[in-house]
């Protein structure tokens, strides 16, 4: 298991690797469990996304996108092990930070992202909702839904806590 | 709103106050979730949602004592504030506080209801214009340091408020305000931009008290710092995952009552290490007639986090008063206990050089709540 400040470098390094904060979402060799898609609706013309643009929709300090269409980011619970992994990398606060953070934009009349019992709601919600991004693992992605943003899952000890893929199993 | 909202068990974090409504929303948002959409625990903090009306209700509440030297001792129901947000489409957002404050004070056998006030924090609709710009009309709090921008009591760590963050400004404007965040290199720059015109738009019974009010002590100096009219701005940059930022703010100003035009400049930090949190802001104001004296000051707060949810509070304040023109040098020392997010329980003691600027010595313990 990489530490915190490795598993950064690894997200630092697909940053610049995908050019000037633009991580694409070219095909790769990783298994789909170990890779962490960034979904968007197939009736979102959005069909990439920067890691900088995707943390300030998840911090909500951005609310529309150019056309003045709004972002609806979404989470898995706060137990939730791809959670965990996706924030922090993305991110890079841990959960104290974020406690105070979104402490003081509740002040602020901003609340945090929706949150979603599992990756088959996220998919399912994310499809069905033009203006929705979400996380999965890349397994858990559907033609309902494409991919804008593949990050690697820094954290390998994590995939054996989460969802088994469709394909292993049902959930 | 989005039909597909209405299907989302949102996280909730559940105040007692909204324990009844929300036991009586659950079933409807369950049964028309189905299977697919989980739900996550109720939690203080976060108000609770009301997804098919797009709309929010929130606020804080706290308990206060007082036991100031030289005054009776008593306590306070010191703040009941309610949030209100309500989306308005896609790109708009209504925003309201209201707060009752000190709505009850005991002293020894009596119970008063003298010092009680009810007040519109702050009442604004914001405009998502682009990725980097929302416009803000209404009343808001102004953007002078971090203090004044979270000041709720369940979320500073200590009961008392440092004079450098209400003593030369008022701690709302009413007008217009543009907003947004720029990214650079994944650190972010959150800028503010605003103008106030209180005197046209300015809600009557604002009181923007200079200094605090202190349960049966009351308000030892009432002075107040109504803006007439006023134009600023603030930038906050963010590092190091939030985890340090930087601020600085400006604000060119004429103020009501007594009738006289200045400018204000403005510094604040926030560190937070993995036990320790350092902040700090210092404000210097001048007048433009140069027999009003300048009035400055700022403070260095500390704050260690200790086993079993315990927090350790230290501050330093000095502070150069213009009216009256005297010097303030405040020490505070004091504990939280934060059992659970959203419930804070405090200790504190405050000890000022003199007591006539506003800022009183004594002990002060509280009760918060964030619902």
């Amino acid at each position: 298991m990489l530490a915190l400040p490795q598993r950064r470098l690894v997200v630092l390094l697909a940053i610049l690797i995908g050019g000037g904060g633009l991580a694409g979402v070219a095909e790769s060799a990783q298994p789909d469990e170990s890779q962490i898609a960034v979904i968007a609706s197939n009736k979102n013309s959005l069909s990439t996304i920067s890691t900088n643009i995707l943390r300030e929709i998840y911090l909500k300090k951005i609310f529309v996108n150019s056309d003045g269409r709004p972002y609806i980011p979404v989470n898995l619970p706060a137990t939730h092990q791809l959670r965990n992994t996706f924030l922090s990398d993305l991110l890079q606060m841990d959960a104290p930070q974020l406690q105070v953070y979104w402490d003081r934009r509740y002040f602020q009349g901003i609340s945090p992202p929706y949150v979603l019992g599992s990756q088959r709601a996220v998919v399912k919600f994310v499809a069905m909702t033009p203006g929705a991004i979400g996380y999965v693992q890349r397994c858990h992605v559907t033609p309902e839904v494409h991919v804008i943003l593949l990050l690697p899952l820094t954290d390998s000890s994590a995939a054996g806590t989460l969802e088994k893929c469709p394909d292993a199993t049902t959930e | 709103m989005n039909p597909v909202l209405g299907r989302i068990h949102h996280r909730i974090r559940l105040g007692p106050a909204f324990a009844i409504g929300a036991l009586l929303l659950w079933p409807a948002l369950a049964a028309a979730a189905g299977t697919s959409w989980q739900s996550d625990p109720y939690q203080l903090g976060e108000g609770l949602y009301f997804p098919q009306q797009g709309l929010r209700v929130g606020g804080y509440a706290d308990f206060h004592y007082y036991g100031l030297d030289n005054y009776a001792k008593s306590f306070s129901v010191e703040d009941l504030s309610l949030f209100l947000t309500k989306d308005i489409g896609s790109r708009w957002k209504l925003f309201n506080e209201t707060e009752i404050s000190e709505s009850l004070t005991f002293t020894g056998h009596d119970v008063s209801t003298s010092e009680a006030a009810l007040e519109v924090e702050r009442l604004y609709a914001d405009y998502f214009a682009s990725t980097g710009a929302t416009f803000r009309f209404g009343k808001f709090l102004t953007p002078v340091g971090q203090w004044n921008l979270v000041h709720a009591d369940p979320l500073v760590w200590t009961i008392s408020r440092p004079l450098s963050t209400t003593a030369a400004f008022s701690r709302s404007a009413t007008g217009a305000m543009i907003y947004g965040t720029r990214t650079f290199a994944h650190d972010d720059l959150d800028y503010t931009l605003y103008v106030d015109d209180t005197q046209a738009l300015g809600f009557a019974g604002d009181s923007n008290s200079a200094y605090g009010s202190y349960g049966a002590a009351g308000k030892i100096n009432p002075l107040t710092n109504e803006f007439e009219h006023a134009a600023g701005g603030q930038v906050l940059y963010h590092l190091h995952g939030d985890r340090l930022s930087l601020g600085a703010s400006f604000v060119s100003y004429e103020l009501k009552d007594p009738r006289q035009k200045y400018r204000l400049a403005g510094l604040n930090f926030d560190w937070m290490g993995p036990h320790v949190e350092l902040s700090g802001e210092g404000v210097y104001r001048t007048a433009d007639r140069p027999q009003i004296p300048s009035e400055y000051g700022g403070y260095l707060q500390a704050v260690v986090s200790l086993p079993d949810q315990l927090f350790l509070v230290g501050r330093y304040e000095h502070y150069r008063n213009s009216t009256p023109n005297v010097i303030d040098n405040i020490w505070t020392i004091g504990i939280n206990y934060r059992p659970v997010p959203g419930i804070v329980l405090r200790m504190e003691r405050d000890d000022d050089n003199h007591d006539y600027s506003g800022m009183p010595s004594g002990w002060f313990a509280s009760i918060a709540v964030l619902f």
